[in-house]
């Protein structure tokens, strides 16, 4: 085992060799430098393994040989061989990423790289408080050194306030030091410690310099401009090494010298950690500078990092699992995105828009900002959950909110980035051209996050449970991106079918499970048939769409809370690429992931709280909630009501919706709302049948439903883009499932089951259907259609079963839907609901009918004279959508049955009472197939009738319309079926008003002008920052000591 | 007088005080020299606040020499002050050295940069 003085030994001794040999060029020195890195990582991970692998026991390193407190000593124990590797592997990468621009600046600037990076060891191992104290210093003089050796004025200003404010803090930490030793006689840290200085009269200022000192240092919000300014303004390899080395060696100071200070600092440093995440996060908003933003996030990281620390005591053993999964991931994130953004160049957000030529940065970037929200499989995601659970478990609910309202700012500013790169307007950036040894550390931040991800997983017991299996083959399919549609198509429907295959057997007698898998993966499948109608390689399309599939059918093989909690996040990130794929989709890509991400922490907050006073994370801990559960459970419905889009929370849906590519918008809508429901089909029967306790939050649940219904009913009426107009139908929709759920009872719950099976079966068919005849026509404006039944007869006679079953007239499926619905309403009371279904049902009609008046009927327009029938790709899957369809019309029993045995599980009063194929209730009888064939006569009837009786009509050809000599400038304003309610929006406009929108933009517009108003004080005076250092110290002074 | 006020206490208040005044040219001064000369200021304050925090009434400076009695049966750590603040005070002159010395680069750069020496106009990164 090689002694850990070598780092100093070999960094020192570099340095003075590279004084004499920079004769031999600057390649050699910097090589040189980069072989001693090597070598300290080596040390470091020599130790590390030791440690982690093998039997080592922490070592002491006596230095001058004498024991302490007469010399320094160092430690090399098993954080400190850790926190090294890292700060060493961040050296080494970043040093190569760093080559040109040091070699740039001369051989004094890489050996004051190699010096910053020895500082940083020794900061981390000694054990005496002074040479801390040198070490400190050393190390800023070094980032300050670098900066003064770039060119331009901007990273001058930034290097020179950073040696300003860092001269004023180690002032303190100089008088802290010297202080403690008056009061302890030694300047060893384990003495200070053991000499408890806080019981000592006056002991507790020098601990308040010590401790404040350091946690200046680690950038605390709002003393830290000076901070910002050296993200922004230096070299962009630097910032990426203060925000990865310097950063996690500071926060491991702090860690080591918090024990001086005793137990009572720990809420104290959580206050600062907390205001700082908050702050930080919050005015991120504000900012349109990329490497600023990035700034404020690294800040923000290490604010969160602070809490937990403070919360050791609350934490007990958790505490370093949870910082280490969350250091890590900001570790190799935020160097990773730095990395990138010297690569970029651009230094506006929007200004990103030209990586897209460039997908695998897509893919780095996304990893970098998946992995520093805490999306799965990066650690922080299990350092979260586990961060959370224990603080719930712990009665700490406040502190909980503060983490996940910060880390919600944070997804603001980093998603709006992420969208901007994807969908921005590019046209007229340059592109950028890309370095081997730029881009090699980036993918080497990337990697590691999975490969730790995974490792993070396996600690702990649940996370060991995951099927990492789904997600490996979306790893294969990113692999493979580059083949043509056809063969990846196959290979993502094959993989899908086999994984139904193999967990069918482990779901069969679990009806519930059963229904949404099916759902989930055969309309999965169906839905990915129609992809074969692409071209060329559909980039990127394949592993998004699987990574939602995988996340869905991990949501219903979800053993435990934290696996359920993985497929929910898989899903909403899987789910998010495929939306924003569509056009114009950027902002709706962010509304919509937000929503989710704020759903998300709805629910990890319940299942705080459902974990609490159990041992267990199994899901049926939602059936036993004992934490105040009224909230829980109110959290759960709130967090899947996102999903489902119930209104208040379903601003994104109808642009997600609208704008999404043909074959996705049946995944994102038919498919991926019943997630929600699936989750609240969990709550409900977690809050359990007979409970009355919680009979207030479903009878609200059932109003939200209701009106829900209302709103998405009445706002499709008034679209004139045909997608739209099914995206508004879809939130009506699930409001009527919303309702039937909430209304607890079998009837409520069947119609409400049987609403999933037809919503998704019609939703699927119309929307596959209106987006083939979209790629067709190339317009989604229902009045730039018409006549084209006759080009597309199938296409018109799917829309015609769709709407037939949608609008809830027999004889298809959506009747038994409407008929147990009736029933369930009038047995369960709820009459002022069922008016309001009932209307929502009628203004159904009014926007349904416009599918086929003004898409199919009419006049052809004369683009669309020579347009083809639908894909035949599309064609599969809606027809074996409408044979599904049929066969619930003819058969209803077939599936009503087995679904009345499940739900009976959990309602076993006032079922349907099956005579073959006839239900009665105590309302009355229904049979499918005698209403089938009753309507379908009359049908022939009538349309025999007609056909002879309209035998000499005259035929209205497309030039026997006029427009008496006037030429209309717009051509929308002629056609019949434009602003067709115009009458009906007269009276109905003061429902339409969207009051919803202003609320979320009312929202939007606090938080940035709050966030804009606070930034000013960073006024990019050096002296104010130096200012406000001091202010921070003597507010802390007065809230800690008291004045 | 000086029976009230030892070498010691005259220390301690000389440091603080020059602390005070090196705090106040930091933060009010504007033009960049007189910041630097601000925080040698603060940092000699602090050197003599260290240096006083280690003397012993009635002992002689840590040297061994003539004025320290050596010999069998005399420690000598009886008859000097504290070694280790001199010590703390040395290395923290050469780090001030090294700071101060950084710092005037800075400001040499700075002003061939922008022809001033006025901390207010060097403002480009804010908020």
């Amino acid at each position: 085992m090689v002694n850990p003085i070598y780092i100093v030994a070999i960094a020192l001794g570099v340095s003075f060799a590279i004084g004499v040999l920079n004769k031999l060029g600057r390649n050699f020195t910097g090589s040189l430098v980069l072989a001693a890195v090597s070598v300290m990582t080596f040390i470091s991970y020599q130790w590390f393994a030791a440690f982690q692998f093998g039997e080592q026991t922490a070592k002491m390193i006596y230095t001058a040989g004498f024991m302490p407190p007469l010399s320094i000593n160092l430690l090399m124990g098993h954080y400190e061989a850790f926190i090294t590797l890292m700060i060493n592997v961040i050296g080494l990468i970043g040093g190569i990423y760093m080559f040109n621009s040091l070699k740039k600046r001369g051989y004094n600037a890489q050996v004051i790289y190699l010096v910053l990076l020895m500082g940083l060891n020794v900061m981390v191992m000694t054990r005496d408080l002074f040479n801390l104290f040198v070490f400190l210093e050393i190390s800023s003089i070094a980032i300050a050194g670098l900066i003064l050796l770039e060119k331009g004025t901007r990273s001058m200003g930034a290097g020179f306030k950073y040696i300003l404010a860092t001269s004023i803090i180690s002032g303190f930490l100089l008088l802290g030091i010297i202080f403690a030793y008056y009061f302890t006689g030694s300047l060893n840290l384990d003495d200070v410690v053991a000499a408890n200085l806080s019981s000592i009269k006056g002991g507790a200022l020098a601990a308040f310099m010590i401790m404040i000192a350091i946690i200046l240092e680690i950038k605390p919000f709002p003393a830290n401009g000076w901070g910002l300014d050296v993200y922004e303004g230096s070299d962009v390899g630097l910032s990426a090494v203060i925000s990865g080395a310097s950063a996690t060696a500071s926060f491991f100071v702090l860690y080591k010298v918090m024990d001086i200070a005793g137990v009572e600092w720990n809420y104290y440093i959580s206050i600062i950690g907390a205001i700082t995440f908050v702050g930080s996060n919050l005015l991120g908003i504000a900012q349109k500078n990329t490497r600023r933003m990035l700034g404020y996030s690294s800040i923000g990281q290490l604010g969160l990092l602070m809490m937990i620390l403070g919360f050791r005591d609350i934490l007990g053993e958790q505490t370093p699992y949870i910082a280490f999964g969350i250091l890590i991931s900001h570790y190799f994130a935020k160097a990773g995105l730095f990395w990138l953004s010297g690569i970029v160049k651009s230094k506006s957000l929007k200004g990103w828009s030209n990586i897209r030529k460039k997908p695998f940065f897509l893919f780095l970037m996304g990893t970098f900002i998946f992995a520093l929200i805490g999306f799965p499989p990066f650690p922080s995601f299990f350092a979260k959950w586990t961060l959370v659970m224990e603080l719930v478990q712990t009665g700490n609910m406040t502190w909980v909110i503060a983490i996940l309202f910060g880390s919600m700012m944070e997804a603001v500013y980093l998603f709006r980035w992420f969208g901007y790169a994807i969908k921005g307007e590019n046209e007229h950036l340059e592109d950028f051209k890309i370095k081997i040894h730029k881009i090699t550390p980036v993918w080497i931040a990337a990697i590691g996050l999975y490969v730790i991800g995974y490792f993070t997983a396996q600690f702990t017991e649940v996370g060991a449970a995951i099927n990492f299996i789904p997600l490996a083959f979306v790893g294969l399919l990113l692999a493979i991106d580059f083949l043509p549609v056809m063969i990846k198509n196959t290979i993502a429907i094959t993989g899908m079918a086999l994984h139904f295959y193999f967990v069918y057997p482990e779901l069969e007698g679990d009806t519930l499970r059963l229904i949404f898998e099916g759902i989930f993966m055969v309309g999965g499948i169906l839905a990915l048939i129609a992809g074969y109608a692409y071209k060329g390689k559909r980039s990127g399309f394949y592993p998004v769409a699987i990574l939602m599939y995988a996340g869905l059918t991990a949501i219903i093989e979800a053993g435990t809370t934290l696996e359920f909690f993985y497929g929910w996040e898989l899903m909403t990130a899987g789910s998010y690429f495929l939306i924003i794929r569509g056009k114009r989709s950027m902002s709706h890509g962010l509304s919509y992931m937000l929503f989710s991400i704020g759903g998300a922490y709805a629910l990890l907050a319940a299942f705080g709280m459902a974990h609490v006073g159990q041992d267990s994370f199994a899901m049926d801990i939602l059936n036993t909630i004992t934490y105040i559960p009224t909230w829980a459970y109110g959290l759960l419905i709130v967090g899947f009501l996102t999903k489902t889009a119930a209104v208040g929370l379903h601003i994104w849906l109808p642009g997600a919706h609208g704008e999404a590519e043909s074959d996705v918008s049946p995944m994102v809508s038919a498919i991926l709302l019943k997630a929600g429901v699936f989750g609240i089909v969990l709550t409900l029967i977690g809050m359990g049948a007979e409970n009355n306790q919680y009979s207030e939050l479903a009878y609200a649940l059932g109003w939200l439903g209701a009106i829900t219904a209302l709103v998405g009913n009445l706002m499709a009426i008034f679209q004139e883009d045909a997608k739209r107009l099914l995206a508004y139908s879809s939130i009506g929709q699930l409001g009527y499932i919303v309702l039937g759920l909430a209304m607890m009872t079998h009837l409520g719950w069947l119609g409400g089951f049987s609403y999933v099976i037809n919503h998704f079966l019609y939703k699927a068919v119309l929307f596959m259907t209106i987006g083939a005849v979209v790629m067709r026509v190339g317009t989604h404006n229902m009045y730039e259609m018409g006549g084209l039944i006759k080009r597309m007869p199938l296409a018109f006679l799917a829309v015609m079963i769709g709407i037939i079953a949608l609008s809830g007239v027999p004889p298809l499926s959506g009747f038994a839907g409407k008929w147990l619905f009736y029933n369930a309403i009038l047995d369960k009371g709820w009459y002022f609901q069922g008016a309001v279904m009932f209307f929502s049902g009628g203004l159904a009609f009014l926007y349904l009918w416009r599918l086929i008046h003004t898409v199919f009927l009419g006049q052809l327009k004369d683009n669309h004279r020579n347009v083809k029938e639908i894909s035949i790709w599309f064609l599969i899957p809606i027809y074996t959508l409408i044979a599904g369809l049929m066969v619930f019309a003819a058969k209803p029993q077939w599936v009503l049955q087995p679904m009345g045995d499940m739900i009976a599980q959990f309602f076993p009063t006032g079922q349907l009472v099956w005579d073959g194929g006839t239900a009665i209730s105590q309302y009355g009888y229904w049979a499918g197939s005698l209403v089938g064939v009753t309507i379908g006569a009359s049908f022939v009837f009538v349309l025999f009738w007609l056909l002879v009786s309209t035998r000499k009509a005259h035929k209205v050809k497309q030039f026997d319309i006029t427009y008496s000599g006037e030429r209309p400038e717009r051509p929308e304003t002629t056609h019949v079926a434009y602003n067709v309610f115009e009458g009906f929006y007269q009276a109905m406009w003061i429902a339409t008003i969207p009051m919803v929108e202003t609320f979320w933009n009312r929202v939007t517009e606090v938080l940035h002008e709050t966030a804009e108003f606070t930034r000013k004080i960073y006024s990019g005076n050096g002296q104010a920052y130096m200012l406000h250092i001091v202010f921070f110290i003597l507010v802390t002074y007065l809230v800690i000591i008291g004045g | 007088m000086m029976e009230y006020l030892e070498l010691g206490h005259i220390g301690l208040i000389i440091g603080f005080l020059l602390i005070l005044v090196g705090f106040w040219g930091v933060l009010t001064q504007k033009n960049i020299i007189k910041i630097i000369v601000g925080f040698s200021i603060l940092n000699t304050g602090i050197n003599i606040l260290m240096v006083s925090l280690g003397y012993v009434k009635g002992k002689t400076a840590p040297i061994i020499d003539a004025a320290v009695a050596q010999g069998e049966g005399h420690d000598v750590s009886q008859s000097i002050v504290d070694p280790v603040p001199q010590a703390l005070v040395l290395t923290a002159i050469v780090i001030g050295f090294g700071i101060t010395a950084l710092m005037l680069a800075y400001a040499m750069k700075l002003y061939n940069a922008k022809k001033t020496l006025e901390i207010n106009k060097f403002n480009d990164l804010k908020w």
